[in-house]
């Protein structure tokens, strides 16, 4: 089909400011919570910019409510500060289930087996590893204490859309929402979209071909079904394996979706989750969004339909809901002051601007001989735009690099060193391009970040025993 | 301070992504019947939305609640794409309702059924002649089931959708919109079209058209309100009746240090028979201030602390309550529910007053129950709708469908609710198909002949020569206070 492309002139006007900040971040996702809150708590004035009328993104809406990958191998936890506060706060609300800490890096075959059994994302490796499994409402709430907490000016049902460019520098975004189009200036911008929305304006490099073999190259339409009988699903499953198998693949035939995964948290035994895959050509394309959107109600109607009739123990199940934002897994990525790389895939050796350090688990034995990465400040700078930071999946990073770490953990991070950043250059009259690192790196230990002494050289040789397990990328 | 107010943007050159007949600008029920129905007629329509699904409050806003379809002595009034959307709902046993002998019943055994089952007041209205409660015909239905349903209807019906896309502007040809302008993950993009429909509940297209509109709203009416609606389930009905039966004055007690500390004490038991130990907390919003459905800041306010009194409700409930022991937040509600906000000033703009007139306008293009005035309620059982309720007084290119309709405050309040919506929607997307193809503005549109097509749609309309002039006319004295208060108990 030929596209019609012609063009029709918008004219110019004068927009309303409505809100002057030092740092205005875009999206109130993982990366837009870390880097909010970790600007504000650091003494800068935050202007918070989301779309939805929640904040956790994907973590809330998308029904992606795992917060994986947390420990390393050997069990040591890698990834916390903001991170390990909301699971925190969720811990004391009783919503939330996780391995036990002790259990993290265990070899031991029948907890592996036990927490295998829990949960797709409880082992790694032959191991226990550290991952949460939380819930969706109650992070909502918690996720809006936190901000308000930090004395974050937060606009819901805003969709910040473009930057306010002049020359090499931001100095703000345009809003959209039922009050009109509107303006927030501030003195640092962080793009939060987890598409790098702001990007085109901006003339920021960035790159977007991802090839249909990666996990990002797909979206998701997550869902919950509950009233489900687990036990009697499970009784069944164990004892007439053969027969389950033929279901799960009955219902895909059916246009439904084979296998699922219990919620775990308390009181929602009775609560399974399907996640799924669906290629598209681009996740920043509207049309494909929506014929995504189409498909994915589609086939959890044709799913809850099938298992009622067909699994047993889903007898009485029903539709929750279907995610209220559609689960994307990456577009845009900058291409940056640093490009995380191929190589630094099996580079054992931190930067000297590490600002955090995400556990490498999905890759098998190149994981157990290279045990972390470790993520450089320069990722998150663009090079062209003096004031203007990344902090989410768009991060500077190549395919390879995107395909493994740009999960909620990981943009939380990203979010928490970005927003520390921003205050503290702001704070010391300096731009952004030019805080010291040193001071960055050691304000996000003191906020609980787990940090290497970038000093010292690793000297890392995999000693274990050898992997049994298979070696493959988790469908998350 | 010497901040600057505003920042300027050049102009610039935005992409066409399509050129259409009909624009339709939000997916909620107005929309999506607008989009239905200007593609059925010919139309090659383009409908855009905001989120990822359609349905707007009845989906996203949890809303799912298609009541008032029948006045009370059971005559059903509103058919067209409601009917055909509950038959197709009905067959996935995504729907639930008063069963077709009992409607307008005044039997005590039926009343009470239906006052216990789901959503039991919308099922019931009060017969202001006898002073009887009888059975309505209203409907509830399943936000998921309803969200596929309406994608396979919009698809089928040959129109052009793009979800997660915002209509934020209209492109002006003098008078005239010809156009909106979209943002989305695609950037900004335009859409030129002959006629735009705003069905975005809020009047946003017809704001930036600069249509003339109506915001005044007396702060006690629900319309005034924002509502945050949210679910519970795994609660343990059945102990929970026992609980209240044997220990009322205890429950009353619990219930009233829930509303001192915040919480909500009012929930609905169970949402449809599919869903057994859940119940729906609909809970109204209403602020010292008038609140504006259109302030942004208002808007992000409110949803923050509405759910912060959700988990107060939620934590009070599971500590104190027998029967909530093992319960969960199932979910809250994807859109923030909004009841009411801009209204057009149309060629014509309904008011009380037209509900004791009786007046059945040759423009008619749909009829509805009028069921929640109380006596006057009594005596005139509907109420005409006029298409020109749809038609802005000056813009041309635009119709208006959704309960943004040409109204007073006090119709709106009534008049502005699922079925209404999808009623105006049909009006608007038949009529504005009908002029792109006859090469006419859309006010301009022939009443006869639009009748005559939304009736051949199966849309329940008076034969307007029999019945113009026959009808009495006739005034009631009314107490303003109790002609709401069916809605305010809801809430309060």
């Amino acid at each position: 089909m030929t596209k019609n492309v012609d063009y029709i002139r918008e004219k110019a006007r004068d927009t309303k400011v409505i809100r002057h900040a030092d740092v205005v971040v875009v999206g109130g996702g993982p990366g837009g919570i870390g880097a909010a809150v970790s600007a504000a708590r650091n003494g800068a004035d935050t202007v918070l910019i989301e779309r939805y009328g929640h904040l956790g993104g994907m973590g809330t809406g998308g029904l992606v409510t795992i917060i994986p990958q947390l420990c390393d191998y050997t069990g040591k936890q890698q990834i916390a500060g903001i991170t390990q506060e909301w699971i925190d706060r969720l811990i004391t609300r009783n919503a939330v289930d996780m391995p036990k800490k002790e259990h993290w890096g265990s070899l031991d075959k029948e907890l592996v087996r036990y927490y295998f059994e829990r949960s797709f994302f409880y082992t790694r490796l032959d191991r226990v590893v550290y991952a949460a499994l939380i819930d969706a409402e109650i992070s909502k709430i918690i996720l809006n204490e936190m901000v308000e907490e930090a004395g974050i000016k937060v606009y819901l049902h805003a969709w910040g859309t473009e930057p306010i460019m002049e020359g090499n520098h931001c100095k703000g975004v345009i809003i959209e929402s039922k009050s009109g189009r509107q303006a927030i200036l501030g003195k640092v911008v962080i793009d939060s979209t987890g598409d790098g929305d702001l990007f085109p304006y901006a003339n920021i490099e960035c790159e977007t071909d991802i090839p249909a073999h990666f996990r990002i190259a797909n979206l998701a339409v997550c869902f919950w079904v509950a009233g489900v009988d687990y036990k009697k699903a499970m009784d069944f499953r164990k004892n007439n394996m053969k027969e389950f198998m033929g279901l799960m693949r009955k219902a895909n035939e059916y246009g439904g979706q084979g296998g699922f995964m219990p919620s775990n948290l308390p009181d929602q035994e009775s609560v399974m989750w399907f996640h799924s895959r669906y290629p598209n050509k681009s996740q920043i394309d509207v049309e494909e969004l929506t014929r995504v959107e189409f498909l994915g109600h589609k086939i959890a109607g044709k799913t809850i339909e099938f298992y009622r009739k067909n699994v047993p123990g889903f007898e009485k199940a029903f539709l929750v809901l279907t995610d209220p934002q559609l689960g994307t897994r990456s577009s845009r990525r900058m291409v940056g002051e640093y490009q995380l790389g191929k190589k630094d895939l099996s580079d054992n050796q931190p930067f000297k601007d590490t600002i955090a350090i995400f556990p490498d688990l999905d890759r098998g034995q190149d994981s157990l001989d290279h045990p972390n990465m470790y993520i450089p400040y320069r990722c998150l700078l663009p090079k062209n735009v003096d004031n203007f930071m990344v902090a989410c999946r768009a991060f500077s990073s190549d395919l390879d690099v995107q395909d493994y770490f740009n999960l909620i953990p990981h943009c939380i991070a990203f979010g928490e060193a970005a927003g520390a950043a921003a205050a503290m250059a702001l704070q010391a009259g300096v731009g952004i391009k030019n805080v010291d690192i040193k001071s960055l790196q050691k304000q996000l230990v003191k906020q609980g970040v787990p940090l290497p002494d970038v000093n010292k050289k690793v000297d890392h040789k995999y000693e274990g025993p050898a992997l049994v397990g298979p070696s493959f990328t988790p469908p998350h | 301070m010497s901040e600057k107010k505003t920042v300027r943007e050049p102009a610039r050159d935005i992409k066409v992504w399509r050129e259409a007949d009909v624009i339709v600008v939000g997916g909620g029920p107005g929309g999506v019947a607008s989009a239905i129905s200007a593609a059925r007629n010919g139309a090659k329509t383009v409908l855009i939305e905001r989120y990822g699904h359609l349905g707007g409050m009845a989906t996203g806003g949890l809303v799912n609640i298609i009541p008032n379809l029948s006045d009370i002595s059971g005559r059903q009034h509103i058919y067209g794409l409601t009917t055909e959307l509950l038959n197709r709902l009905d067959k996935r046993g995504g729907t639930s309702y008063t069963k077709k002998k009992d409607r307008g019943s005044a039997e005590e055994k039926a009343v009470d059924y239906y006052l216990d089952a789901n959503l039991g007041w919308f099922y019931v209205r009060k017969d202001h002649n006898t002073g009887v409660q009888r059975v309505l015909y209203s409907a509830v239905v399943d936000p998921e089931i309803l969200k596929d349903e309406l994608n396979d209807m919009v698809l089928g019906s040959g129109a052009e959708l793009l979800l997660h896309s915002w209509g934020t502007q209209v492109i002006m040809r003098n008078n005239a919109v010809r156009g909106v302008f979209f943002e989305s993950k695609s950037g900004r993009q335009a859409i030129l079209g002959k006629v735009i429909i705003d069905a975005t509940g809020d009047g946003d297209m017809f704001v930036a058209a600069g249509a003339e509109f109506d915001n005044d709203c007396d702060n006690k009416r629900r319309t005034a309100w924002l509502a945050f609606v949210w679910w519970l389930t795994n609660v343990n009905l059945k102990k929970f009746d026992r609980f209240k039966a044997s220990q009322p004055e205890k429950y009353k007690e619990l219930m009233q240090e829930l509303g001192k500390l915040g919480g909500y004490p009012y929930f609905f038991k169970g949402i449809l028979k599919s869903q057994p130990n859940t119940v729906w907390y609909h809970c109204m919003q209403p602020q010292s201030r008038r609140t504006d459905a259109m302030d942004v800041e208002q808007l992000t306010r409110i949803d923050i602390q509405a759910r912060k009194r959700a988990l107060i409700t939620y934590d009070f409930m599971k500590k104190y309550v027998p029967g909530f022991e093992r319960s969960f937040i199932m979910l809250t509600a994807p859109q923030l529910g909004t009841q009411g906000g801009r209204r057009i000033k149309g060629e014509y703009t309904l008011t009380e007053k037209d509900m004791e007139t009786d007046e059945v306008f040759e423009d008619t293009i749909a009829v509805l129950a009028n069921n929640d005035y109380g006596e006057i309620s009594a005596k005139h059982p509907t109420l005409c709708v006029p298409y020109r309720c749809l038609v802005p007084k000056r813009v041309d290119g635009l119709l208006v469908a959704g309960r943004a309709f040409s109204s007073a405050d006090t119709i709106n309040e009534t008049f502005n609710i699922i079925p209404h919506c999808i009623a105006y929607g049909q009006a608007a997307g038949t009529a504005a198909a009908m002029a792109v193809k006859a090469g006419i503005e859309s006010r301009k549109v022939d009443y006869k002949e639009l009748r005559k097509n939304l009736v051949k749609q199966g849309v329940n309309l008076p034969d307007v020569m029999k019945s113009n002039g026959t009808v009495q006319s006739a005034t009631t004295g009314r107490s303003k206070a109790d002609y709401y208060q069916k809605y305010r108990s809801t809430g309060e």
